[in-house]
C-alpha cells in the first residue's frame, strides 16, 4: 500500500471546470485515478472527460462515495472550497492553489487539523502512487512503482528525482509533493512518518529546500522515532541570503533556514545526505 | 508590501489606535509643519535610522532648516531616504515592544516585551525571559484570559490593555497584514500610543488590493521615489555575480541547478524560475530578464521538466527570443516531460541543443564555458 493514497481511492475535484482543473482531470484519469465526481458552482450538470459536475460537495455526496479531494480552485475562493469538502466528510485534501493569502492558508490548516482532515499543500504538486492513483499533477512517465517514499516541497524537484530513480531502475512506493511554503499542512516530517509506517516502503528520501525549519523538524522526528534509512538531498545550498528564490518559503534569514543548520540536523540524525541526483540514486540503490 | 512609518500609522489611526500628532514632509524647502519643537524622522525601508542619525529633535527653526536638508539626502544602509515625519515629542514612562505576526511561524503570533525601543532580535538572544509569545488562534482570536495575561505586565489599566490589543488585532487580520509591531510602544498617563510603527500587507491578499494601489499611488508625492516596475509574470530574477545564467521551470530544480553549476565550479549569473505560469510568453519574459544587457554571460543552461507545462510552449519562447535578439553564446536545454516530443523537435529545427540528463546538460556547458 502507498501513503495517503491508494487504488481504492475515490477522488472528487473541485474547479474541475477552470483551465487546469480540466487538464488535471484528463491526466489523474488516464493515470486510472477513480474521480467520481467534480464540483464548480454554477457549473452542476455538465460532464468533464466524462466526469459528473455538481454545483456543491453536497449534491455530488447525494450522489457518490469518495474519501479524497483535489483542490484547482482560484486563490480567491480555494478556502471556501476545501472548508467544503471537509464540511463533507473528506479525509484528505490536495490543495494545489499557489499564492493564497497567509491568512487564509493559517484557517484552513488550522481547521483541517481541528476536523481530522489531512491537508496537503497549499500550492502543492500532490501525490502519486504508481502505476495505483494519482492526485496531483506528477507526470507519470518520470516514475514507477516501487519500495522509495519520496517526499519534496517542489513538485518540479519531485519529478526530476523521480526520473533518476526510475532512469536508474528504482521504483517508488509514493510520492509527496507538499508545497512551497512558507506554511504547510502536511509536513515532511508527517510524510516520513507515514512511510515509516508504511511495509511497501523501504528507503525515504527526503527533498528539502533553505528556509524555515521543517527539515530539522522532520530530523528531530527521524532521530527519535525513524526505522528505516533516510537520504536526504537539501537544495538551495548556494542560494543569496535573505533573496526568496521562486518558493515564499525559500529564504535565509539571519541564522534560521541555512542549508548548513539542516545538514547538521540532518547528519546528526543518521540520515544519509547527499548533494546531487545522481549521488542519490547510488545511495539509495545501496540502501535498498 | 512593506510600508513607511506613515503609511502604518495612517492604517492604526483607521483602527483607533492612539498615536503622537505627526506631518508628513517631501521636499527640502517645506515649511515647519506644526509648532515646534518636534522630532523629525526618516521615512525609509529599513531599520536602524535613529543609529544613523536619521531621527533628530528640532528646537527651533534653524535646527529644523538644517536637519530637514541633512536627512532627507541621506542613504541608511544602501535605502534613499524618502521623506520625513515631524511627529509631536514625547515622553514615555515605559517601552515596550509589541506585534503580530505570520512570519517565521505556523500562525499568527502575538509577540510583546518590556524590553521596547530596542531590536527584538538581540532581545531574544540576551533576554530570552523578557520576551511573551502568544499565538493566536484564527478563529477565536484572543483569548481573555490571554489578554489577563498580557495586561499584567504592562503598567496600564486591564481595560487599557485589552482595548489596545484588540485595535491591534483588528488592524492586524481587516488590514491582511503578515506584520504589525509597534517598538516602541509608549505608556504616556496611563494610556498606551504607538511610537513608531512597522507594517506589511500580504501581497496576495486580493481584499487589500485596493489598500496596495491607493498607497502606492500615494507614494508618488515622496522624495527621489520612483514607482517599482511591476512585474506582470511570475518569474523571479535574482542576478547573482557570475558569467553562466540559469533558467528553470521550477523552485526547487532551480535551485538545485544552482547548486550543480556552483559544484560544477561555475560562476552563476541568475537565478531565474518561472513560477507558475508557463506560457510561451512567461518563457520569452524569462529569456529577456536573464540575457537582456549582460554582455557578460558566457553561456545559458535551461533546465525544464514538463508537469504543469508544455514543452512545446517552452521551445516557441526560447526559439522566438532567439530569432528577435542577436545571441552568440552556447544555450543549452534539458528538455522532457509533457509535449517533450514536439518540443524536442521545434528546438531541434531551430539548431538548438537539447539534453534528457540534466547533469550531463550542466557538466558539458560548464566544461565548454571553462574553455573559452
Amino acid at each position: 500500500m502507498a501513503i495517503l493514497i491508494n487504488k481504492d481511492s475515490k477522488v472528487i475535484v473541485l474547479g474541475i471546470t477552470g483551465k487546469s482543473g480540466a487538464l488535471q482531470t484528463k491526466a489523474m484519469l488516464d493515470a486510472g485515478t477513480d474521480i467520481v465526481a467534480g464540483v464548480t458552482p454554477g457549473k452542476g450538470g455538465q460532464e468533464v472527460y466524462g466526469v459528473p459536475v455538481y454545483n456543491f460537495v453536497s449534491e455530488a455526496a447525494a450522489e457518490h462515495e469518495f474519501d479524497t479531494a483535489i483542490c484547482f480552485v482560484p486563490p480567491f475562493a480555494a478556502k471556501d472550497s476545501c472548508y467544503e469538502a471537509i464540511d463533507a466528510g473528506v479525509g484528505l485534501v490536495v490543495l494545489t492553489t499557489e499564492e493564497m493569502e497567509l491568512n487564509d492558508s493559517v484557517e484552513i490548516i488550522e481547521y483541517a487539523h481541528a476536523h481530522g482532515a489531512t491537508l496537503v499543500g497549499p500550492g502543492c504538486a500532490g501525490v502519486l502512487a504508481p502505476e495505483e492513483c494519482k492526485v496531483g499533477a506528477h507526470p507519470i512517465r518520470f516514475f514507477k512503482k516501487g519500495h522509495v517514499g519520496v517526499v519534496s516541497k517542489s513538485g518540479a524537484l519531485s519529478y526530476e528525482i523521480g526520473k533518476t530513480l526510475s532512469d536508474a531502475g528504482i521504483g517508488q512506493s509514493t510520492i509527496v509533493a507538499i508545497g512551497g511554503g512558507p506554511l504547510w499542512g502536511f509536513t515532511q516530517a508527517d510524510a516520513v512518518k507515514l512511510f515509516d509506517a508504511d511495509p511497501e516502503t523501504k528507503v525515504i528520501v527526503l527533498l528539502g529546500e533553505i528556509g524555515g525549519s521543517s527539515e530539522e523538524d522532520a530530523a528531530a522526528w527521524i532521530k527519535a522515532n525513524c526505522t528505516k534509512p533516510v537520504v536526504s538531498l537539501i537544495v538551495g545550498r548556494n542560494a543569496p541570503a535573505g533573496k526568496s528564490l521562486g518558493h515564499a518559503g525559500a529564504i535565509v534569514s539571519g541564522n534560521v533556514g541555512t542549508a548548513k543548520t539542516k545538514l547538521e540536523a540532518l547528519k546528526s540524525a543518521g540520515v544519509h545526505v547527499v548533494y546531487s541526483p545522481r549521488e542519490l540514486a547510488a545511495k539509495v540503490a545501496e540502501l535498498l | 508590501m512593506n510600508l513607511f512609518e506613515f503609511e502604518g500609522k495612517a492604517l492604526l489611526r483607521k483602527h483607533g489606535i492612539s498615536l503622537p500628532e505627526s506631518a508628513l514632509i517631501c521636499s527640502e524647502d517645506a515649511a515647519a509643519p506644526m509648532p515646534l519643537p518636534f522630532v523629525l524622522k526618516a521615512q525609509v525601508m529599513t531599520g536602524g535610522r535613529g543609529k544613523a542619525g536619521g531621527v533628530r529633535v528640532c528646537a527651533d527653526d534653524g535646527e529644523y532648516r538644517k536637519n530637514l536638508g541633512e536627512i532627507l539626502n541621506m542613504t541608511i544602509k544602501g535605502f534613499t531616504v524618502h521623506g520625513l515625519l515631524a511627529e509631536e515629542m514625547m515622553k514615555p514612562e515605559h517601552e515596550y515592544y509589541l506585534s503580530i505576526t505570520q512570519q517565521g511561524v505556523k500562525r499568527p503570533t502575538l509577540i510583546f516585551s518590556r524590553m521596547g525601543g530596542m531590536d527584538i532580535e538581540s532581545v531574544a538572544a540576551e533576554h530570552p525571559e523578557e520576551i511573551v509569545r502568544i499565538e493566536i488562534d484564527p478563529f477565536t482570536r484572543l483569548k481573555d484570559y490571554q489578554i489577563s495575561c498580557l495586561a499584567a505586565k504592562m503598567d496600564v489599566e486591564r481595560a487599557e490593555a485589552r482595548s489596545f490589543l484588540l485595535k491591534l488585532q483588528e488592524a492586524y487580520f481587516e488590514e491582511h497584514a503578515v506584520l504589525t509591531e509597534i517598538n516602541p510602544l509608549g505608556v504616556i498617563d496611563g494610556k498606551l500610543t504607538a511610537l513608531d510603527c512597522k507594517f506589511v500587507i500580504d501581497d496576495h491578499a486580493g481584499a487589500a488590493a485596493s489598500v496596495r494601489d491607493a498607497i502606492e499611488a500615494n507614494r508618488g508625492k515622496l522624495h527621489k521615489y520612483i514607482t517599482p516596475e511591476k512585474e506582470t509574470t511570475t518569474v523571479t530574477y535574482v542576478p547573482l555575480k557570475g558569467d553562466v545564467a540559469m533558467i528553470s521551470d521550477g523552485a526547487g530544480t532551480g535551485m538545485l541547478t544552482l547548486d550543480l553549476l556552483t559544484d560544477l565550479g561555475a560562476e552563476v549569473a541568475c537565478f531565474t524560475e518561472l513560477g507558475g505560469m508557463t506560457s510561451e510568453e512567461v518563457m520569452y519574459r524569462a529569456m529577456q530578464l536573464t540575457l537582456d544587457g549582460h554582455s557578460e554571460i558566457k553561456g545559458l543552461l535551461i533546465v525544464l521538466i514538463g508537469g504543469f507545462n508544455r514543452m512545446d510552449n517552452m521551445a516557441r519562447g526560447i526559439i522566438r527570443y532567439l530569432s528577435e535578439h542577436e545571441v552568440n553564446i552556447p544555450i543549452y536545454t534539458r528538455m522532457c516531460g509533457t509535449m517533450e516530443e514536439e518540443g524536442l523537435r521545434l528546438m531541434a529545427e531551430a539548431g538548438l541543443k537539447t539534453y534528457y540528463d540534466l547533469t550531463d546538460a550542466a557538466t558539458q556547458l560548464v566544461q565548454l564555458v571553462k574553455e573559452m
